[in-house]
């Protein structure tokens, strides 16, 4: 459906954002995983057509949207990291404009826009101006925005940023929901926050795809690399942090307890523990644990 | 006793070290921006003017039919005056955002929870729009050298007769702009679009007032210049009554004839006068220290848009984390069908926030147009129909990029369809203010001036657009349309895009059929500013 094929960005100054990358989406939820600077926000928007690729091809349905944004452009939802919203208008009359932009038809519009406003929970406020809005109240009038038009693809970079609890799983849960006939394509350094609802994964790090898969198969690239050790001299916590991995450190009344990546047994009283997305993750973005987990892999 | 005095010694020391380092910060901001080498680029172009070529017809210096042989002497003070006059305009819209910088990179508020005084702050950058302004003040001086060399009708170089000029009226001018510039910035009122009118307006009343020999501290200081040089007319046997001492840009019949100036020794009342002019400014530069908020949003003068008085519908939300399925469907875009809604909203999105106060002025030139006498109409009112909105004109082309919508708007279709919307929703403004005026020039069968009219209307929002795409700024609109504005209302006909300038009954100025051919032209370059702008963008940078 939507296709980028060996695509590269390299930025004027020469800072190569995105190096080679191959990714073919279908119907469903793509979490895309990466540190910050990865290169995840570069791709994101060569996917939604606002980013010329230095080189590469951006395919949907068979065409080249490089050369013709506007066949994606009709049927795609985009929520970018970072935007902003014309403070005077009101909720409602910002997607009134942008559906306009859409070339939604009026009636149909306006019928979508209370919908949304309702799936977004801000239908009580959606004739307020948006300049007396949180930052929380903007994110989700971004999220309405990118369903205006009943997208076939929805790219959302970081959505989750500066929203609570509650609606941050509302939302997840939507994308999951959206996802059943739709190409969903979500960014984020949370793992949390795609490995409840995205079958498929890909991981980039210095511009580059290092992996994709279920999380269960990325789950495996792990296997027998993740250790609990507890340090009984918090002092010794350091050098570990220096040799190894650490996933996560807690400090308990006995020592600190430390998760850690090892390619084999780091310590004698090291114990071997059931990974998660987030240790798997670390694993294929720190460049120390490149050769165990092609060794696992293999 | 000892302890105390390095104390005392340090404190003052280490608010100079500050002062300094903050401003050198933000001058190397600002230098390393690609603008600032346009900037320097304008400031080598009026050195270039400033001394034409002997058998030009410009000039920015003159005395009636004369002007003085290119000597270092001569060509200091002119190049010198010339920034004294035109960088006071330009350097002031160049150096306008200082604070405002640093209230929108969050820049303002780490400084604010620091020890850093207000007034050492502002000092800081007083200093910082200073070095700025000195900088291209210092390429005008080298510019001053290249082209006396280049002119040849004096080899000899003076450095001390080429560079004085420039220390004694350059700079004290840029103090005072420099300081202006602060000052307007921490003027609620003055701080946006207003202030760059009533800069223009301040402006001229310096260039012409600050050439009187009555101007508070020696105004520009260009009166002792003036009677040096007539001084050395007379001595070199040249009659100069009736030859008129003129500063600023000029075009004359023929090319002037020659002097020999031997140069311009101030004395001392003038050397006070100058620094005198310097402390001021900088006393105006640290003025806003008795008001300023410290880039605290509780002290701002205009309203902090208050967050909604209900609590936030997700905190009062009983229902577990579900969602029903959206119901979109049906709702697939289609080309063009929604233009007239794209134009509506362009011109909500124009007109945004604007006030009541505006409309009522806009209500009292169309009754003063209805009234007033045929000839005051397209001379007087239609004019004064098109300054008004000249605030709105300057939103077009910025307002995408200056609310951080362009990010969100770069993945809809229709971009040029978008454009239009924009440059016709400035079109309709321009129609509306001017409405009352076209009706009375087609009621009195003013073919032409309807012409003019017209294309007026298509010319004014597409040359707003362009300005505004290519500098993301309200300024460099608001500036050259006012500069194009006052040309016009003075009865230059080659700038004359309104068609008031009349001669024998038609107007004076270009064809309307090249006014709209104009503006066809700048509205076809918008998509590639536009376009060269993405495929050039850098994350992160705005």
């Amino acid at each position: 459906m939507l296709e980028l094929v060996d695509v590269t960005k390299v930025y004027p100054g020469g800072k190569r954002a995105v190096d080679g990358v191959t990714l073919r989406l279908e119907p469903g939820l793509i979490g895309l995983l990466g540190p910050n600077g990865a290169g995840k926000s570069s791709l994101m928007r060569i996917a939604a057509t606002v980013t010329r690729p230095t080189s590469g091809t951006v395919v949907f349905d068979g065409v080249d949207v490089v050369a013709r944004p506007d066949v994606l452009r009709r049927v795609l939802g985009y929520l970018p990291q970072d935007f902003g919203v014309y403070p005077n208008l009101s909720a409602r009359e910002f997607l009134g404009y942008l559906a306009a932009a859409k070339g939604i038809p009026a009636r149909t519009a306006r019928r979508h826009i209370d919908h949304l406003l309702e799936l977004v929970n801000l239908a009580d406020v959606g004739r307020r101006p948006l300049g007396g809005y949180s930052g929380g109240m903007l994110r989700r009038v971004g999220i309405a925005q990118a369903l205006l038009g009943d997208p076939r693809v929805i790219i959302v970079d970081e959505p989750t940023a500066g929203l609570d609890p509650t609606e941050r799983v509302r939302f997840r849960n939507l994308l999951s929901e959206l996802a059943a006939d739709r190409v969903v394509l979500l960014s984020t350094h949370i793992v949390s926050d795609v490995e409840s609802v995205a079958s498929d994964m890909a991981v980039v790090a210095g511009g580059r795809l290092r992996r994709r898969g279920s999380p269960e198969e990325l789950l495996r690239e792990v296997d027998g690399l993740v250790w609990e050790v507890l340090l009984a001299d918090p002092a010794d916590v350091a050098e570990v942090q220096a040799r190894h991995v650490v996933t996560r450190l807690v400090r308990t009344p006995g020592g600190v307890r430390v998760r850690l990546l090892a390619a084999a047994r780091p310590y004698p009283g090291a114990a071997a523990v059931i990974p998660d997305l987030e240790d798997a993750y670390l694993a294929l973005v720190d460049p120390r644990m490149h050769a165990a987990t092609e060794v696992v892999r293999r | 006793m000892t302890a105390k005095r390095a104390v005392a010694r340090r404190g003052p020391a280490q608010a100079a070290r500050t002062i300094a380092g903050l401003a050198l910060g933000d001058f190397r901001d600002r230098v390393r921006r690609p603008a600032y080498l346009v900037i320097l680029a304008a400031a080598v172009g009026l050195g270039y003017l400033a001394v034409p070529e002997p058998d030009s017809r410009w000039a920015v210096l003159n005395l009636g039919h004369y002007r003085g042989l290119y000597t270092s002497a001569y060509v200091g003070m002119a190049t010198a005056l010339a920034g004294a006059i035109w960088l006071t305009l330009g350097g002031f819209y160049v150096v306008r955002n200082a604070i405002a910088r640093d209230a929108a990179s969050g820049v303002g508020e780490v400084l604010a929870a620091t020890p850093l005084r207000t007034s050492a702050y502002f000092a800081a950058k007083f200093l910082g729009n200073l070095l700025v302004l000195g900088s291209m003040l210092g390429v005008l001086a080298g510019t001053a050298l290249v082209v006396q060399l280049a002119r040849g009708e004096s080899t000899a170089v003076d450095p001390v007769a080429l560079v004085t000029p420039f220390l004694l009226i350059g700079l004290p001018m840029v103090a005072v702009t420099a300081a202006a510039a602060l000052l307007f910035e921490a003027i609620p009122p003055l701080r946006a679009g207003p202030g760059n009118i009533v800069w223009f307006v301040v402006w001229l009343a310096i260039a012409l007032g600050g050439q009187s020999p009555h101007a508070p501290l020696g105004g520009i200081g260009v009166h002792p210049v003036a009677v040096s040089m007539r001084e050395e007319m007379v001595a070199r046997g040249i009659d100069p009554s009736g030859q008129e001492f003129s500063l600023g840009l000029t075009y004359r019949d023929r090319p002037l004839r020659t002097f020999e100036w031997s140069g311009f020794d101030p004395d001392a009342a003038f050397v006070l006068g100058r620094v005198g002019l310097v402390a001021v400014a900088a006393l105006l530069a640290l003025l806003p220290a008795l008001w300023f908020g410290r880039f605290d949003p509780a002290r701002r003068a205009a309203p902090v848009p208050e967050p909604p008085a209900a609590p936030e519908p997700a905190a009062a939300l009983p229902e577990p984390p579900a969602v029903r399925r959206p119901a979109l469907a049906g709702a697939g875009a289609r080309r063009g069908v929604a233009a007239g809604r794209l134009l509506a909203g362009e011109l909500r999105i124009l007109l945004q926030g604007v006030s009541r106060r505006w409309w009522l002025g806009a209500l009292a030139i169309g009754v003063v147009a209805a009234v007033a006498p045929a000839p005051a109409v397209a001379g007087f009112v239609l004019p004064v129909a098109w300054i008004w909105p000249v605030l709105i004109w300057s939103r077009l082309g910025t307002q995408r990029h200056e609310y951080g919508v362009e990010s969100l708007v770069a993945a809809y279709p229709a971009a040029r369809l978008r454009l239009l919307a924009e440059w016709a929703a400035g079109a309709a403004v321009a129609a509306a203010t001017g409405a009352v005026p076209l009706a009375r020039m087609a009621l009195a069968g003013d073919r032409a001036g309807v012409a003019a009219w017209c294309a007026a209307v298509l010319f004014i929002p597409a040359f707003a657009l362009a300005l505004g795409t290519l500098s993301r700024t309200h300024r460099l609109f608001q500036i050259v349309y006012l500069v194009l504005w006052y040309g016009a209302v003075n009865g230059v006909p080659v700038v004359d895009y309104m068609g008031i300038v009349r001669d024998g009954g038609g107007p004076a100025g270009p064809p309307s059929g090249a006014i709209a051919g104009l503006a066809v032209a700048l509205l076809a370059v918008v998509p590639v500013i536009e376009r060269g702008r993405r495929a050039g963008s850098v994350p992160g940078r705005r």
